[in-house]
């Protein structure tokens, strides 16, 4: 059972990722917002980590570069919002491997994550 | 006796998957008391060739051990690669809990047999009855679609998320009218961001569309109108839903 991390905000979204992915047969671990991330991220490894960029407390892109220079190898997706093409941009360019947008699709979240999943 | 009709307003249909000729005439005759339409289909290929030329099947009932492929088989495929949210009653004799773990995990309940006809109704009613209650008429506010689909008309799960949406949507938006009177634009935006999400899992398109302008390119001074036709389309939304889920506790 892998181990994945979820930093996101919006509840309905939340309960989505969370009910689609423990449905995977993965172990799903949430964070409603950048401080409590960091917490667990400090305390825990993960086997993918799927996070927003915008929230509260610490931006998702700090969490990115906490988590690329101190495990480096667990691929991370980002939850975007069509909105963001910009914020995505320089995701990819801190060095995440995947994004989907909200909401996402139920087939396309399962592929993405087993896709990452079996690389690392 | 009080018909059990499906959204349109027609007496409820239910696929039948059963090899014994005893069973399947205990299920018609209770069928036809009941006022359902039964379609017998052979086997589980068959039922998946009706689904995919017809749409208004309500029900499923398949026998465990259905030839050449499981009721287990024919019920994940309908969900996963049908995209339908049938609701599914596996039938068998004997199983052990652990057993009907199994089967509930695929199915929405499990029958036993011999049937015997008020276990019957009562079972088939209760499955049917949560079925229809989660297709609710078409409207203009909302659609579960894309709820449907992610759980596999999971309806504990759509519940649950319809009533977050009242209840998280709500707040923020009493947040929204804060922050505008304090006129926090900025806080504005990360707001309607944060809930464009919610409004599109609904597939309400005013207020994801709402949202988005206010996240990113309304100007200052359209956003009090931008906010107040939002609040509007929320109201709307909510009252529609009490109309379609007056079980759930929601928003007055």
């Amino acid at each position: 059972m892998k181990k994945i991390l979820v930093i996101e905000d919006n509840p309905m979204v939340i309960k989505s990722l969370e009910f689609k992915l423990t449905k995977d047969g993965h172990d799903v671990i949430i964070a409603n917002d950048g401080r409590e991330a960091m917490k667990l991220l400090i305390e825990n490894e993960y086997d993918l980590i799927l996070t927003d960029l915008m929230l509260p407390f610490v931006t998702g892109n700090e969490l990115i570069s906490y988590i690329k220079k101190n495990t480096p190898n667990t691929p991370i997706i980002v939850l975007s919002t069509s909105t963001q093409e910009n914020i995505i941009m320089d995701a990819f360019n801190m060095g995440v491997d995947d994004f989907i947008t909200k909401p996402f699709s139920p087939n396309e979240l399962s592929l993405r994550v087993k896709r990452l999943l079996s690389k690392s | 006796m009080k018909t059990l009709q499906n959204p349109h307003g027609e007496s409820a249909i239910i696929l039948l998957v059963e090899s014994n000729v005893l069973e399947r005439e205990r299920f018609s005759h209770t069928a036809q008391q009941e006022n359902w339409k039964v379609i017998i289909c052979q086997n589980g290929l068959n039922v998946i060739q009706w689904l995919r030329t017809n749409n208004n099947a309500d029900l499923l009932v398949i026998e465990e051990n259905s030839t050449p492929i499981s009721g287990y088989q024919i019920a994940d495929y309908i969900k996963t690669e049908l995209g339908l949210a049938l609701p599914v009653i596996i039938t068998t004799e004997e199983f052990s809990l652990e057993q009907e773990e199994r089967m509930l995990a695929y199915a929405e309940a499990v029958l036993k047999k011999p049937f015997h006809s008020p276990a019957l109704i009562s079972q088939i009613t209760t499955t049917l009855e949560k079925s229809i209650e989660l297709s609710p008429a078409q409207n203009d506010y909302y659609s579960l679609n894309y709820l449907i689909d992610l759980s596999g008309g999971d309806s504990k799960f759509i519940k649950e998320t319809i009533a977050l949406f009242i209840s998280t949507v709500n707040v923020e938006l009493r947040n929204l009218k804060q922050v505008l009177e304090q006129k926090d634009y900025i806080r504005i935006r990360e707001i309607a961001h944060g809930i464009k999400p919610s409004f599109e899992m609904i597939e309400n398109e005013t207020g994801s569309g709402i949202c988005r302008l206010l996240d990113s390119e309304a100007k200052e001074i359209d956003m009090p109108k931008l906010i107040d036709d939002l609040n509007l389309e929320f109201s709307n939304i909510n009252t529609q839903l009490i109309k379609d889920f007056p079980e759930l506790i929601l928003v007055k």
